[in-house]
């Protein structure tokens, strides 16, 4: 369980924990849940981008977790077992490295992207696509912290 | 300035939020808006913290339009300009206060490599906050570094900009004009 001495209602630690905050929790839930129910952009390449951003966090709650419309979408467990070697592992798209790669350099150091790193994105996703990836992105790196920072504990770990 | 990497929608209104390369996603945006309105000003931690932590953020992930601006109720609790100056490297032996030096402290935890405060760090965060208000922070942050990186990622940002006082964001959206 997180470090705070009190919890709210929730399924697991992370719900449990937001809910001290109860109309701020709603709210992100509402921002954060957009990418997906709209199909903003593809949940695969979503999820797999959301993955590799909380394996560079050790964000154990965001790992413990599946997006159910990226599984719906046929999300690959195998491919998943090879995402922390994703750029020297077979069968990830070119999309997919131009993306995990665009994601990491967003998590390091934004500043430091290059547009040469930037464009195969850009190229793919559009002007929409790109600002909904860049924003999930900025969701998947600020609560893999928040989840760090209040050590929040995986789904399935005891209360 | 480097050249934006998106550029705005064609059909864009005024304003500088919506005109921008988010207005590519209104939705989204709105959601943001509403979001980021709740945090401000319709939570249980005073406006001055969550700024000293906002201005902290901005500094360090070097986003020009965040390092501008200044929201208009957190000076009218009293974080001043003067104050603002010293949330720089070196704060430690600065004046500004010992809760205010801890925020920045957790700021810094929470922009670096490992994300994860000691003992030491959470019983002094305990001893000054309450669990809603660090849960509060925390997201706060969360939402801070986001926006920045956004920008960022974004391009076209300029070297500076003139510092910039603007209204605390809310929700529901003050009516235009008002």
């Amino acid at each position: 369980m997180s470090w705070l001495p009190a919890s709210g209602p929730g399924r697991d630690d992370f719900e449990r924990s937001f809910a001290l905050r109860p109309e701020l929790f709603a709210a992100w839930r509402e921002f954060a849940g957009i990418f997906w129910e709209k199909r903003l952009v593809d949940p695969v390449l979503l999820e797999l981008c959301r993955l590799r951003v909380a394996q560079l966090h050790g964000a154990r709650h965001a790992l413990s977790t599946r997006t159910p419309e990226a599984l719906q979408a046929g999300l690959d467990e195998a491919k998943l077992a090879r995402l922390a070697e994703w750029w020297k592992q077979p069968g990830f798209t070119a999309l997919e490295r131009a993306a995990l790669r665009f994601a990491e350099q967003f998590v390091l150091d934004p500043g430091a992207m290059s547009d040469e790193e930037a464009r195969p994105v850009i190229e793919a996703l559009g002007d929409a696509g790109t600002v909904a990836f860049i924003e999930a992105l900025a969701i998947f790196d600020g609560f893999g912290r928040f989840c760090r920072m209040l050590d929040v504990q995986p789904v399935g770990a005891s209360a | 300035m480097s050249a934006p990497r998106v550029r705005p929608p064609k059909q864009r209104g005024s304003d500088p939020i919506t005109g921008s390369a988010l207005g590519h996603q209104p939705e989204a945006l709105l959601a943001f808006l509403k979001l980021y309105g709740t945090l401000w000003s319709h939570g249980v931690l005073d406006q001055a913290t969550k700024e000293l932590a906002r201005i902290r953020n901005a500094r360090i992930v070097n986003c020009a339009i965040c390092k501008s601006i200044r929201f208009e109720g957190a000076r009218k609790e009293g974080l001043s300009e003067a104050q603002v100056e010293q949330i720089r490297d070196g704060y430690e032996t600065s004046a500004l206060s010992p809760r205010q030096k801890l925020v920045l402290r957790y700021t810094d935890v929470f922009l670096s490599g490992e994300p994860e405060p000691d003992a030491a760090l959470r019983s002094e965060m305990l001893a000054h906050f309450t669990p809603a208000e660090l849960v509060e922070l925390t997201a706060g942050l969360a939402l801070f570094m986001g926006f920045s990186k956004i920008a960022v990622s974004l391009g076209g940002m300029p070297d500076s900009l003139p510092v910039n006082v603007q209204p605390t964001p809310d929700w529901p959206l003050p009516a235009a004009g008002g």
